[in-house]
């Protein structure tokens, strides 16, 4: 037994010692103080780490240094609401000016947002709302119109308006996933009569288990011509099953992916298009958002932002940003991009 | 097949083949009779080939789990050392332009070296293994977080294709991780079956102590198993990763789930000394067979969970049952 303490404490020390130097390494920037009088924005991401929100640290960063405010980039390193609500709270402690975040759970985040609102901190959010929250605007990225469109017409140009098609998705809980789904039935069964989602699937955030259900989709419909690949991890996933198969050209694939992970797919075209949004434009559109509701400006129906966001669309009644049409990620601009 | 035939209730059936299994054989045999009635592309290459395809990398890891398993262990920290050796071997791959056989190799000694530290602290702590294993999992899921550095690797050349479920990952229509993963298990079935040392997993499964007394090298069989599953994990690793493409950081996440599945459905007891290989391949196959039709049927999704849900309640039922009759006679 005594074996086993030592060892206990033994490994309960060296991750404690691991964790403190983790987290002194990434603290850069993050020491915040509104002392000298300069604008603090505070961002707050899902977690932390992962290349979707570090692109939107590296927009937000840009931001901060064009428009000379301190930018305050801190999640936590898992997806927990808990841990992302110590970040908040912590955040708070240190009196930024605006704080943004992009909640995990929007219902238990509200309460905290209503604390931060009382010490006078603006509070915003980016990326994933808090709907029923004392939030004063939501930075949103797309709508979901926006990408049920994109994704369905990249799709029918390559398919010819026509045929049967599957999507791979990814958690079946997903909300958003789920809301781009409903607007894709609904828009291609009212613009592409000729063209019939034959199946949805589920494969989880696993690439490997997108590409052997994509494979199972092509052999239970020979017929099948397209194929979406709804997330990150599917949007690959189908696609090196198209490859894998040798059907490139016969089924068409897109989906909603990352340009660095799409690139080799789109290149040898078992891929032919990704759709999302410009994700360190929506880093850069927040911090933007910030400084206006500090300073107390009133924004515009249409907004220029900078060179890129010429034309940022204001809805009062939701007090929402929008980043604008999503992207559309090819071949000839996947290179252009380095998340 | 009574039990009295045999001379010790705790040894495999004198046949080469065990009750579980032989029913095991039935049930897919009628379930891709039924598949082939009802799905008209069931019988085709490409849907054959992508079962196996799919199914190669649980087995692979199974064929180590059911060793783990007879001895009265588990390892549930199989799909976190796939995430370190994944995370390790495709960076290698693409930035260090590896050649296939130099990344087989170091998945195989990253997975044996994870495996190893399993192994010494089941063998030496002798804290029951779902605890060590719990523990591991959670702390090889850190380091794999901590080498992806918050990026996944994308970009992953096709370097290890020949492992893969594209073309070039079969021979004579026969994908090779298939049949890499029926090679291993047969000789892993001839080992626990034939060779003394593999016989003495089952006394260990059976009693660790008496087994000890006897003269069974406890501590060095302990060691063997973990480390040849962790080996094994580093080469399912490899069949994944395969064509290429996507690593991400849920990679390997689940799989010891999967693997579970398919040793506990094949008939190895989980209270260790009872089970065979044979039945973990079966078992592999059903899940697999299973998962595939329901999205071949357009079936919705979670009817998956369903089945193997059935199915492992079942085997551990009829395990149950036959140890219940096999002790009052």
């Amino acid at each position: 037994m005594r074996l086993i303490r030592t060892v206990t404490v033994g490994v309960a020390l060296a991750l404690t010692a691991a964790a403190g130097l983790a987290g002194c390494s990434k603290k850069d920037g993050a020491s915040g103080g509104s002392g000298d009088g300069e604008v603090t924005v505070a961002f707050v991401p899902k977690l932390q780490g992962i290349p979707y929100f570090e692109a939107m640290n590296t927009g937000g960063r840009k931001a901060a240094a064009d428009l000379g405010v301190e930018w305050i980039y801190k999640g936590p390193a898992t997806a927990d609401p808990g841990a992302q609500t110590e970040v908040v709270k912590s955040l708070i402690q240190q009196r930024v000016d605006v704080l943004v975040v992009a909640p995990n759970d929007p219902d238990s985040m509200a309460p905290i947002l209503k604390d931060a609102q009382s010490r006078g901190i603006k509070v915003m959010t980016s990326d994933t709302d808090a709907p029923n929250s004392v939030r004063e605007l939501f930075v949103n990225q797309a709508t979901a119109e926006g990408i049920g469109h994109a994704v369905t017409d990249a799709l029918m140009e390559k398919m010819g308006g026509k045929g049967k098609y599957a999507i791979v998705s990814c958690g079946q809980t997903a909300g958003n996933l789920n809301s781009w789904i409903a607007v894709q039935r609904k828009y291609t069964a009212e613009k592409y009569p000729d063209a019939e989602i034959v199946d949805v699937v589920y494969a989880g955030e696993d690439e490997a288990k997108a590409t052997s259900m994509a494979k199972d989709l092509m052999n239970a419909h020979p017929d099948l011509t397209g194929l979406v690949g709804e997330c990150t991890t599917s949007a690959p996933g189908v696609a090196k099953a198209v490859r894998e198969t040798g059907k490139i050209g016969k089924v068409f694939t897109v989906g909603v992916g990352t340009p660095a992970s799409m690139k080799q797919y789109l290149e040898d075209g078992s891929s032919s298009a990704a759709i999302l949004w410009d994700v360190e434009q929506l880093g850069y559109l927040t911090v933007w958002a910030g400084v206006q509701l500090k300073k107390g400006a009133r924004l515009q129906a249409a907004n220029k932002v900078n060179d890129k966001l010429t034309a940022v669309k204001y809805f009062p009644d939701q007090k929402m940003l929008l980043l604008g049409d999503p992207l559309r990620i090819t071949k000839d601009n996947a290179g252009d991009y380095d998340y | 097949m009574t039990a009295l035939a045999r001379p010790l209730a705790r040894r495999p059936a004198a046949g080469a083949i065990e009750g579980q299994e032989a029913v095991l054989i039935g049930v897919i045999a009628l379930l891709w009779a039924a598949l082939g009635l009802s799905v008209d592309t069931f019988f085709t290459a490409s849907n054959l080939q992508n079962i196996l395809a799919t199914v190669a990398p649980v087995t692979i890891i199974g064929v180590g789990m059911t060793a783990v398993i007879v001895t009265a262990g588990i390892d549930v920290s199989v799909g976190s050392a796939m995430a370190v050796v994944m995370v390790i071997v495709a960076r290698q791959l693409r930035d260090g332009g590896l050649a296939f056989a130099p990344a087989v190799g170091l998945a195989l000694l990253i997975g044996a070296l994870l495996g190893l530290v399993n192994g010494a602290l089941v063998a030496y702590l002798r804290v029951h293994p779902i605890i060590i294993t719990f523990g591991t999992l959670n702390l090889y899921r850190f380091v794999a977080l901590e080498i992806f550095d918050g990026r996944e690797v994308a970009g992953v050349p096709g370097t290890l294709g020949p492992l893969g479920g594209g073309a070039e990952g079969r021979t004579l229509g026969l994908p090779h991780s298939w049949v890499l993963a029926v090679a291993l298990a047969a000789l892993m079935w001839a080992y626990m079956r034939h060779v003394p040392t593999g016989r003495h997993l089952y006394a260990i499964g059976g009693d660790a102590e008496a087994a000890r007394l006897a003269g069974v090298r406890v501590t060095r069989r302990l060691l063997g198993v973990y480390a040849l599953t962790g080996l094994l994990a580093g080469l399912a690793a490899c069949c994944v990763i395969g064509g290429g493409g996507l690593v991400a950081q849920s990679a390997g996440t689940g799989m010891e789930l999967q693997v579970i599945a398919a040793v506990v459905i094949g008939g190895t007891s989980i209270q260790g000394g009872r089970g065979t290989v044979l039945g973990t391949v079966l078992g592999a196959l059903l899940v697999g067979t299973v998962t595939s039709a329901v999205t071949l049927l357009g079936w919705p999704n979670e009817l998956t969970s369903l089945f193997i849900g059935v199915f492992i309640l079942v085997a551990v039922g009829s395990d149950l049952l036959r140890e219940r009759r096999r002790r009052s006679l």
